[in-house]
C-alpha cells in the first residue's frame, strides 16, 4: 500500500500557528543530556514527573513526530470522522469527499471551542456549538452567523480549521505529523516495517477493526508503557505469571525452555522497537487463530524468520506512543494527559479475511488477555502505577533507573533486518530514550531559529 | 409457582408484569448475598449463580451526536469491557488464586452496592431483572475507583426454587473507564 502524501502545501490556515508572537518565558528547554545515559543505561526519573519536561516533551517530541490516528476502516464513506488526539491536541480525522483521510485540530478558530464532541460518527459539516461558525469536511469555513458584522477584510479562508500537513497511511495504520517537511513515514518507520508486516501483512486483504476503541486512564507516565512495549520482554516471567500459569496448557505456568526462551529484540535509531521470542512452543495466540493459519503460505509471503520470531508472539512500539501486541491483535496509543498520567486507547485488530469464527477467538482472547479487563494488562498497570506514585519523593525522584541489560549486544544478525539485541535486553529501551533525549535537545520546525 | 401448568402452548400470561412482592424480596437478597461474596472476595462461589450457558456481556459506550445515539451502546461482536462465559470468568477466578496476581495483591477493598431493582415475569420459568450497581474500590493507601452502571440479568428458576443468572449485561456509566483495570466482578 502506498502513502498519501498531502504534505505539499502548507494550507494557508495553518501560517497562523504562533503568529501572535509568544514571548519566550512561555516555553522554557532545559538540556535533557544529563538526565538520559544511554551509553551506560540510567535514566532519571524526573523525566516522568517534571512539568517543565512535559510541556518540552508536547512541543518538541509530540509535535514533530507521526502519532497514530486511526484505522482506515473506520472510515468507508466520506464524512466518517473520528476523533483523537495528537499529544495533548485534540483532533477531528475524516474521510473529505474525494476519499482522503484528513485530520484538523478539534477546537473552532473562532473562540477556541472543541468543534466536534463525538467520539465518532459521521456529517457533512463541523458546526460549532458556541456561535455557529461552521466547517466542511475540507476544513473551509462555510458559514459564520452575522458576518456582515466583521471588517471588510474579514476572509473565511485565513480562518479553515488548522490542518495537520502530513497524514500518511501505512497498511491501514494512519499516522499524523505536524511537521509539513516531515520525514516520510516510511522511511521514518525503515526497517521496523518488517516487524510490523508480520502483524498487519498475513492477510492479502490486509487488517480492519472490531467494534469501537477501549479507553481507561492510569496514573503513570506515558513513556513508561511505551518504553516497555519497545523493549521489556523481561517482566513478563514475573509481572504476568499469573496469567501465564492460568494460560499454560498444564496449568502450572511455561515450562523451564520457554520461560528461557531464546528470541530478538530490534532497536530501532529512530526509537522504534520490537521484541519476539524464537521458540517454536513458545505461543501464546488462540488455538483457532493458530489453526487458521496457513503457514506455508505466511512463510511464503513474510519469509521464514518473521513467521518464526515476530509472529509467534512479541510486543512493539513505534516512537514515541503507539505499541501493539501481534498474536493479540492489540493495537494502542498511550496519550500522554499531564506527566503523570495516561490514557490508554485500545483496539481490537484482525485479517480481513479471516471467517467470522475465526475473528471473534482473536477478539475474545484480545480483551480477555489485554483491555481494562485483560489478566495480562491489570498487572502491567499496576507496576506503571506504582513507579509513577513514589516517585515524587525528592530522594527517590534522584535515583537513577537501570536500563543496562545487554550493553553492547546490538548487533546485525544477518537473519533479523536492522540492529537486533536478544530478547531479554534493554537494548531497544536505552535508543527509545536516545531518540527521545534528541528530539528534546533539538528545536522543532515551530521554533525560530535564535531559540535553539 | 402458582401458573397455569397446562398453558404452555398459550401465551404466558403473566409475561412482561411485575413479579409480587414475595419474589421481589427473595430477588433483593439473592443480589444482595452476591454482592457480599464479591466484597469478600468468594469468588469461586460466586461463579455459582451463574448458569451453564452463561453470556456475560459489558459493551463500551462512546459519545454520539444525538441523530446517531443509537450507536452509543457497542454491540455483541465488537469490542467490549467484559464479554465472557461461566469458563472464562472460572479462568479469570483461577488467576487470583495463584497468588502471583500482582494487581489485586494486596487485595482491594471492594463495596458493592445494588439498588433500584425491577424484576419483569419473561415466561414462566424467567425473569429479566434490572437494577443499577455502585461499586467502591479502596486500594493500597488511598487509591479510589467509583464503578457506576446498570445491570439487565436474565434469571432462571431452577427445579430447586433457586435462581440461575443466564445472561448478564453491565452498563458502565462511563465513555473512558475511570480505574486502572477491571479487576473485580460487577
Amino acid at each position: 500500500m502506498s502513502t498519501a502524501d498531502n504534505c505539499s502545501s502548507q494550507p494557508e490556515a495553518n501560517a497562523s500557528i504562533g503568529r501572535m508572537d509568544r514571548p519566550a518565558e512561555l516555553t522554557r528547554n532545559i538540556d535533557v543530556s544529563n538526565l538520559v545515559d544511554s551509553e551506560g543505561g540510567l535514566i532519571d526519573r524526573s523525566i516522568y514527573t517534571d512539568h517543565t519536561i512535559y510541556g518540552q516533551e508536547q512541543r518538541r517530541v509530540f509535535a514533530r513526530s507521526w502519532l497514530f490516528l486511526a484505522h482506515t476502516s473506520q472510515f468507508k464513506k466520506p464524512g466518517d470522522f473520528f476523533t483523537t488526539f495528537m499529544g495533548e491536541d485534540p483532533i477531528i480525522v475524516t474521510m473529505d469527499k474525494t476519499k482522503k483521510i484528513r485530520a484538523y485540530l478539534n477546537s473552532c478558530r473562532h473562540r477556541g471551542v472543541r468543534l466536534c464532541r463525538a467520539d465518532a460518527g459521521a456529517t457533512k459539516m463541523f458546526t460549532c456549538t458556541y456561535h455557529g461558525w461552521s466547517f466542511d469536511l475540507a476544513g473551509a469555513l462555510k458559514s459564520v452567523p452575522n458576518e456582515q458584522a466583521y471588517p471588510e477584510d474579514f476572509d473565511r479562508n485565513k480562518w479553515s480549521l488548522i490542518e495537520v500537513p502530513n497524514v500518511q497511511i501505512y497498511k491501514g495504520l494512519i499516522f499524523g505529523n505536524w511537521d509539513h517537511a516531515a520525514e516520510p513515514l516510511e522511511e521514518t518507520l525503515g526497517d521496523m516495517r518488517y516487524y510490523m508486516d508480520a502483524m498487519l501483512d498475513r492477510d492479502p486483504e490486509g487488517t480492519e477493526v472490531m467494534g469501537g476503541v477501549m479507553k481507561w486512564e492510569l496514573e503513570g507516565n506515558w513513556k513508561l508503557a511505551a518504553e516497555q512495549f519497545a523493549t521489556d520482554w523481561y517482566h513478563v516471567n514475573m509481572s504476568h505469571a499469573s496469567a501465564l500459569m492460568v494460560l499454560s496448557p498444564t496449568g502450572r505456568g511455561p515450562k523451564p525452555e520457554i520461560v528461557a526462551t531464546p528470541g530478538r529484540q530490534f532497536v530501532s535509531e529512530n526509537g522504534h522497537g520490537a521484541g519476539f521470542p524464537t521458540h517454536p512452543k513458545s505461543r501464546f495466540d488462540a488455538k483457532p487463530v493458530h489453526e487458521y493459519y496457513d503457514y506455508e503460505m505466511l512463510r511464503e509471503r513474510l519469509g521464514d524468520a518473521a513467521v518464526e520470531g515476530p509472529m509467534t508472539t512479541g510486543h512493539a512500539t513505534v516512537f514515541p506512543n503507539f505499541s501493539y501486541l501481534p498474536v493479540n491483535g492489540s493495537i494502542r496509543v498511550w496519550h500522554p494527559k499531564g506527566p503523570d498520567k495516561i490514557e490508554v486507547w485500545a483496539w481490537v485488530l484482525v485479517d480481513k479475511s479471516m471467517p467470522d469464527d475465526v475473528k471473534d477467538a482473536q477478539r475474545l482472547y484480545n480483551l480477555r488477555t489485554f483491555g481494562p479487563s485483560g489478566i495480562f494488562e491489570a498487572d502491567d498497570g499496576e507496576n506503571w502505577s506504582e513507579i509513577q506514585a513514589i516517585s515524587r519523593g525528592f530522594v527517590t525522584n534522584q535515583v537513577p533507573l537501570n536500563f543496562q541489560m545487554g550493553i553492547g549486544s546490538e548487533k546485525e544478525d544477518g537473519t533479523y533486518p536492522g540492529k537486533t539485541s536478544e530478547l531479554y535486553s534493554d537494548a531497544a529501551g536505552r535508543s527509545f530514550y536516545k531518540h527521545w533525549s534528541k528530539l528534546m535537545n533539538t528545536p522543532a520546525w515551530h521554533e525560530k531559529k535564535e531559540e535553539a | 409457582m402458582t401458573q397455569d401448568a397446562t398453558s404452555d402452548s398459550k401465551e404466558f400470561e403473566l409475561a412482561g408484569q411485575l413479579v409480587d412482592s414475595e419474589l421481589s424480596y427473595r430477588i433483593a437478597q439473592f443480589y444482595f448475598r452476591e454482592a457480599e461474596l464479591l466484597d469478600d472476595g468468594r469468588f469461586a462461589d460466586w461463579l455459582e449463580i451463574f448458569e451453564e450457558d452463561l453470556f456475560y456481556f459489558a459493551p463500551l459506550r462512546t459519545n454520539r451526536l444525538r441523530r446517531q445515539a443509537a450507536l452509543s451502546i457497542g454491540r455483541e461482536g465488537e469490542a467490549a469491557y467484559f464479554d465472557e462465559t461461566k469458563e472464562s470468568l472460572a479462568w479469570r477466578i483461577r488467576r487470583y488464586d495463584s497468588g502471583m496476581a500482582w494487581a489485586e495483591d494486596p487485595p482491594s477493598r471492594t463495596r458493592h452496592l445494588i439498588s433500584n431493582v425491577t424484576a419483569h415475569w419473561v415466561s414462566k420459568t424467567e425473569l429479566s431483572v434490572r437494577c443499577a450497581f455502585l461499586v467502591y474500590r479502596n486500594r493500597l493507601q488511598t487509591e479510589t475507583d467509583i464503578y457506576a452502571g446498570g445491570r439487565t440479568d436474565t434469571i432462571r428458576l431452577r427445579e430447586d426454587g433457586s435462581f440461575g443468572v443466564a445472561r448478564r449485561e453491565l452498563l458502565f456509566d462511563a465513555n473512558v473507564l475511570q480505574a486502572k483495570n477491571l479487576s473485580t466482578f460487577f
